[in-house]
């Protein structure tokens, strides 16, 4: 069981890890006016994140079913990595809209 | 020796990897030091280093910090996720390797 932990440790820090690195670099391409490449990299934040939820019901289920999970700081730490990456995934998608509307409205004038 | 950092936001995960990569480079006899730390410590670190490698959840630092430190003579990298999520030691470390060529 203990490597088993780690390993979905592992794929909550990465999956989340590589998410907030998209939703990064989507605003960055929001900034830059590359509407395309940002959402091309948001789809991947949200899949990433995706990925990251599935090993995190697994766990949830398996403790809700009775089975006793060790808590370790480094499960702590693999749970705020991926909030961490929800939250700015959810941000990076209200920077994208400001940085859309911004272009537009530049646009217009 | 080749001083290998690591680097993520909080130098947690990476720490795990360090151990790994650690003890590929005992069992072939290299001589390496490998360590981890967070991204904000690196930039006043002043210990050496030849190959800087960034964890996934900091890629997005990349063109940053390639820019910074690559002109000081550093390889600067990103882990592979793949290898990342599976604590792959031994592979991390042949890519590193690899980067000095």
């Amino acid at each position: 069981m203990d490597i088993k932990i780690e390993t979905i440790m592992m794929e909550l820090v990465v999956n989340g890890g590589n998410a907030r690195s998209c939703a990064m670099q989507a605003i960055a391409a929001a900034r830059e006016g590359k509407p395309d490449l940002a959402r091309q990299l948001m789809k991947e934040a949200d899949e990433s994140i995706e990925k990251a939820h599935e090993y995190q019901t697994g766990i949830l289920q398996a403790e809700a079913s009775g089975e006793h999970l060790d808590m370790s700081l480094i499960m702590v730490h693999a749970q705020d990595h991926l909030m961490n990456a929800m939250t700015v995934r959810d941000l990076a998608k209200e920077f994208i809209k400001l940085y859309q509307t911004e272009r537009s409205a530049a646009v217009i004038e | 020796m080749i001083h290998i950092t690591l680097i993520c936001a909080a130098g947690m995960s990476t720490s795990m990897l360090t151990q790994r990569m650690q003890k590929a480079a005992e069992s072939k006899n290299l001589e390496v030091e490998i360590i981890a730390m967070p991204e904000s410590k690196f930039r006043k670190y002043k210990g050496e280093t030849e190959v800087l490698l960034l964890g996934p959840q900091v890629r997005y630092l990349f063109e940053e910090i390639k820019a910074e430190f690559q002109p000081k003579g550093m390889k600067v990298a990103v882990i592979d996720m793949r290898d990342y999520g599976m604590m792959n030691g031994e592979k991390v470390l042949e890519d590193a390797c690899k980067l000095l060529g």
